[in-house]
């Protein structure tokens, strides 16, 4: 554990200088949509901030919200906030593990009752399965409620902890579900994806560090700054779509040329994240500029909605089998109609003709 | 029937894309199959010639019931024929007669050249084609809408409409304008008090609303309308006359 | 040549109505027997027809009753509204949805209908042409009217004829022995009338409503018979074009009538039969006679302005063109020869044969308009203001056509285009086609 005692400590400690520092804080700041005045509030603030007790508990995931943080060619600011302000527990990151751990992670949360911020990813198998996803022979469904009691908010990193993600699809062998499924008594800010944007991960941070408060969300509990607007809104692509100038397959001419993904079943359209603003990697690349379209992946029940590739507009109509069996059972009902109507007239007929 | 498309939770366009368009397209094909086993009804068998046939008399037997080409020629032809009936019949309802086909021609515009109803239709045949431009299809919605809002307004006024008209035909003309409506305000993003997801969701049940509704009002007339003209055009021409 | 011939069928019709008597049935069984004949009549064609109506409309727009009322109640489609309910609940394959939404027919559906069915529709067809769904809507009038006469609700003046005609074979008391006497009198004008032969290749059929009053129709087709040189015959026992039955909707006593004429042909051998200048009487005949009687006949039916016009054209029928000016004339096809008969060119060619100035009205041809009267309606005075509302559009594509005269081909045409000359103090002059020719025989 470092011996400073605010993260812009150990920013400086790291060799950050003030102008990096600040070019940070200004880019956080924009990132809120908050004003040029409000930067050095924001740099202030993060500067002094008293190393939050902040605890990461990792749940039934597959460490890719870890690894988006934390993956990159050169330590981030990023990556030094959550240094520094994540020291306490990272089960993942820490050197330390087992009982002396835990141990010493429920004596800080003791300490810091009622105003730590608890940080999930993965999602927590309950009832029968609870025991299918467990650190150090404890559920993570008890950890989780035993964390809650004393957090003064929780996030939930990653579509998993914040709708029970792909551990929750059909059909949901372990009983999986988000965080805001099992916590009802505590603010939760779902910051969803699959993984999150990293960018988005720390902004939310830098909100809740400056401000004390939970973001303005929307109806899926995300930071509408980051989950206000479409990919299809904002995606750079939206010209072609617009044109009708669409790739029909992943490497035909339009593909090549950078059409729109929409046919090749890119869900754009219905999901909200910040990947076509501030993509991925600092802002090297993100899924439609490499060629795929968007999973949907920060939407509740992505996984479930059907297949990636299948046009958005590509209803489930049913199958032949189904259609079959319609046509038959029509054809069953109709006939027998028809049979018995037939009866009707040639008795008529038939009692026409003898008069 | 549900297997992989229903979850708790699901959201209103999930279970409008999902689900709902599954019964919606299972109970059209079984009310539309149902329905058009009427053309298996009892047939009269009609013992005269007809006109053209070779005559009567001697120790030829006529043939009788059908002689084609005549009957089907005239069948046929009246498929296409009809459309354009002779001017001195329909001189006084002009208006009606090409507002009906220019509303018609607008929807199968907006249905099979746009592209995301052409995915749809891909997805079930198998294969692709060329789509208009997204605002050109807007385009024809609006043009859509507005002349099935004055017909409408002409059903409600016109005395002749007002004496023939049902509730069948009301019902059918809400369920009918209902997809152009939610579709227009979907690609408009224009949705009062709702979300544009739920919107989208409103555009795929007002289809599953009309694919439900259609074997049981007069949406049927889609399918009929070629049977029905086929035979007046062979009875027509039975006696030979043009229909 | 005009025709005063023709007795005012409205007169007649009322006279035999006050000789009716009531079938006496309950208002239950009046709808069951009418519903009934609706099951009987809906064939698969008619189901598909009854299934596709949009409620456009377009259909009163080729209505000469609507046209010249604008009462939306004589729209053609509505006058079918008793039949399409029964079939929807009854036969159609929706039947159990339709129950919960159409209404069942009730006694005063009936009684409405029967305006509709029998005032205010002379089953001309027109509407058949017009409606963009293909529905056949001249075919479901005649399966109302089946309905409403075996309820027993038929307009009166039918009903009696019909009545009188299927058990004792005359039409207002004219029979076998008014032919007789008619043919005597052609006779003693020197045309020679081979009546009753026991063999013959041409059966010819006239009508009583033709010399009610006097002979002059008789005596013209006879003498084109016989200058064609035609095997020919008429028989007593089998002459009568016209079928009330039919008229009023009478299934059997239309069969039975039929079947008259095609025992006497038979029994006379006939190759061909050719039907009076009577509207209904041919489509009758030609397109329900052999159905109704059960097997295909031995020999065909063709309208007199068919038969000379094919004459006419083979070259065995020769006509002079008369001295002097050259008659302007136009043309009314009468809609059971032309829309609903198929014959329009031989009416056609004899004119051309003769040698007229012929102006086609706007509507001709199939798309003839309607005089009005046929269908039995020139025999209900209740539909006389009806027609005369009708009547001015037909008045008025005659005055367009710039023609003094007017032909035709059916007598019931004829009555009701000189009835309207009173009703609009019209002096166009009325004529029929088969007078015209036996006037014009080379």
């Amino acid at each position: 554990m470092a011996a400073s005692n605010t993260v812009g400590d150990v920013l400086r400690a790291n060799g950050v200088s003030r102008r990096g520092f600040m070019k940070f804080c200004a880019a956080t700041a924009s990132m809120m949509a908050l004003p040029p005045s409000m930067v050095s509030a924001v740099a202030a603030a993060i500067d002094s901030a008293k190393r939050p007790s902040v605890f990461w508990l990792p749940f039934q995931e597959c460490t890719g919200c870890t690894e988006a943080l934390t993956r990159s060619h050169t330590p981030t600011v990023e990556n030094l906030i959550f240094d520094a302000i994540s020291l306490d527990y990272h089960h993942t990151l820490m050197a330390a593990s087992g009982d002396r751990a835990e141990e010493a992670m429920y004596e800080e949360m003791e300490k810091n009752y009622g105003n730590y911020l608890l940080l999930v990813d993965g999602s927590i198998p309950t009832g029968d399965y609870e025991n299918y996803s467990c650190t150090n022979g404890h559920s993570h469904l008890s950890m989780l409620l035993k964390a809650a009691k004393g957090a003064a908010a929780i996030v939930s990193i990653g579509t998993c902890a914040a709708y029970g993600g792909i551990p929750k699809a059909n059909p949901n062998p372990t009983q999986a579900v988000g965080v805001q499924d099992l916590i009802k008594d505590k603010p939760i800010i779902n910051v969803p994806g699959c993984p999150p944007v990293p960018t988005v991960m720390t902004g939310v941070l830098a909100h809740y560090l400056t401000f004390g408060t939970i973001p303005e969300l929307d109806k899926f509990g995300r930071p509408m700054a980051f989950f206000g607007q479409s990919i299809h809104d904002r995606c750079y692509r939206r010209t072609f779509y617009d044109r009708g100038m669409f790739a029909e397959t992943f490497d035909d001419e339009g593909a090549k040329k950078g059409y729109c993904l929409f046919k090749v079943g890119c869900k754009g359209p219905v999901t909200y994240n910040a990947c076509a603003t501030l993509k991925w990697n600092d802002g090297v690349s993100w899924p439609v500029q490499s060629g795929h379209g968007c999973l949907g992946c920060s939407e509740p029940d992505f996984w479930d909605k059907g297949s990636f590739y299948r046009p958005l507009s590509a209803a489930y109509w049913g199958d032949a089998k189904t259609v079959g069996i319609s046509a038959a059972a029509g054809a069953a009902a109709g006939l027998a109609a028809a049979a018995l109507a037939r009866g009707k007239q040639k008795k008529a007929q038939q009692q026409e003709e003898q008069a | 029937m549900n297997e992989g498309l229903y979850w708790q939770g699901m959201t209103l366009l999930d279970f409008a894309r999902g689900p709902a368009f599954r019964w919606s397209v299972a109970i059209f094909i079984v009310g539309v199959i149902w329905r058009l086993t009427m053309l298996i009804l009892a047939k009269r068998k009609r013992l005269e010639p007809p006109k053209g046939a070779p005559v009567a008399g001697g120790t030829k037997a006529v043939a009788t019931r059908s002689t084609p080409p005549g009957e089907l020629y005239g069948g046929l032809t009246t498929l296409l024929t009809r459309s354009a009936p002779a001017h001195e019949l329909e001189k006084n309802i002009v208006f009606q007669h090409y507002s009906g086909y220019a509303w018609h021609i607008s929807m199968f515009i907006i249905l099979f050249l746009g592209t995301p109803h052409m995915l749809f239709f891909a997805d079930i045949l198998g294969f692709t084609w060329p789509t208009l431009p997204g605002w050109i299809i807007t385009f024809f919605t609006v043009i859509t809408m507005g002349i099935l809002l004055v017909l409408f307004a002409r059903r409600l006024m016109n005395p002749v409409l007002r004496k023939i008209s049902t509730w069948d035909d009301y019902i059918s003309w809400v369920i009918a304008f209902l997809p152009f409506l939610t579709g227009f305000m979907s690609v408009a993003h224009l949705t009062p008090f709702m979300d544009y997801e739920t919107m989208l969701g409103l555009h795929f049940l007002s289809v599953c609303a009309l694919l439900i509704w259609f074997p049981f009002g007069k949406l049927m007339h889609a399918l009929v309308i070629w049977p029905s003209r086929y035979k007046v055009g062979a009875a027509f021409a039975r006696r030979g006359v043009r229909a | 040549m005009s025709a005063t011939t023709i007795p005012d069928y409205g007169t007649l019709g009322q006279r035999a109505a006050a000789g009716l008597k009531p079938k006496g049935l309950s208002d239950e069984q009046k709808i069951a027997r009418a519903k009934q004949a609706f099951i009987a009549g809906i064939d698969a064609d008619m189901a598909t027809y009854l299934e596709s109506c949009i409620h456009c409309g377009m259909c009163a727009e080729a209505c000469h009753f609507y046209l010249g009322t604008h009462e939306a109640k004589y729209t053609p489609i509505f006058k079918t509204e008793p039949l399409k309910k029964v079939y929807r609940r009854e036969v159609a394959p929706m039947r159990l949805f339709n129950r919960l939404t159409t209404r069942d027919i009730t006694i005063s559906d009936l009684e409405d209908w029967k305006e509709l069915a029998y005032d205010s529709c002379t089953q001309c067809g027109r509407c058949s042409l017009l409606c963009p769904m293909g529905i056949h809507i001249q075919s479901m009038i005649q399966v109302v009217r089946n309905g409403l006469a075996a309820a027993g609700m038929a307009p009166a003046e039918l009903q009696a004829v019909s009545d009188e005609q299927r058990d004792k074979a005359t039409i207002l008391g004219a029979g076998p022995d008014r032919l007789r006497e008619a043919v005597e009198r052609v006779r003693a004008q020197g045309i020679e009338v081979p009546l009753d032969k026991e063999k013959a290749e041409i059966m010819v059929l006239s009508s009583a409503l033709d010399f009610l009053k006097d002979e002059q129709l008789l005596g013209a087709t006879a003498r084109i018979m016989n200058k064609i040189g035609a095997d020919w015959t008429i028989r007593s026992d089998g002459f009568e074009s016209a079928n009330f039955g039919a008229l009023s909707g009478d299934k059997p006593a239309q069969r039975r009538i039929s079947k008259r004429v095609i025992d006497a042909a038979v029994a006379t051998g006939a190759k061909k039969v050719i039907v009076a200048e009577c509207g209904h009487a041919y489509p009758v005949l030609r397109w329900e006679a052999a159905t109704l009687y059960g097997k295909e006949l031995p020999f065909e039916f063709l309208s007199v302005s068919e038969y000379f016009g094919q004459e006419s054209k083979a070259g065995r029928l020769k006509l002079k063109k008369p001295s002097g000016e050259v008659s302007h004339v136009t043309f009314h096809d009468p809609c059971k020869l032309g829309r609903m008969g198929g014959s329009f060119d031989e009416a056609r060619e004899l004119l051309g044969a003769i040698g007229v100035k012929l102006t086609e009205m706007e509507s001709h041809g199939r798309t003839n308009l309607c005089c009005g009267g046929g269908g039995g309606v020139s025999m209900l005075q209740s539909a006389d203001k009806l027609r005369k509302a009708a009547f001015e559009l037909k008045r008025e594509e005659v005055e367009r056509t710039g023609a003094p005269t007017v032909v035709t081909a059916c007598n019931t045409c004829l009555q009701t285009l000189e009835k309207g000359k009173q009703w609009l103090s019209w002096d166009k002059e009325i004529v029929n086609l088969v007078q015209m020719v036996s006037e014009n025989l080379d």
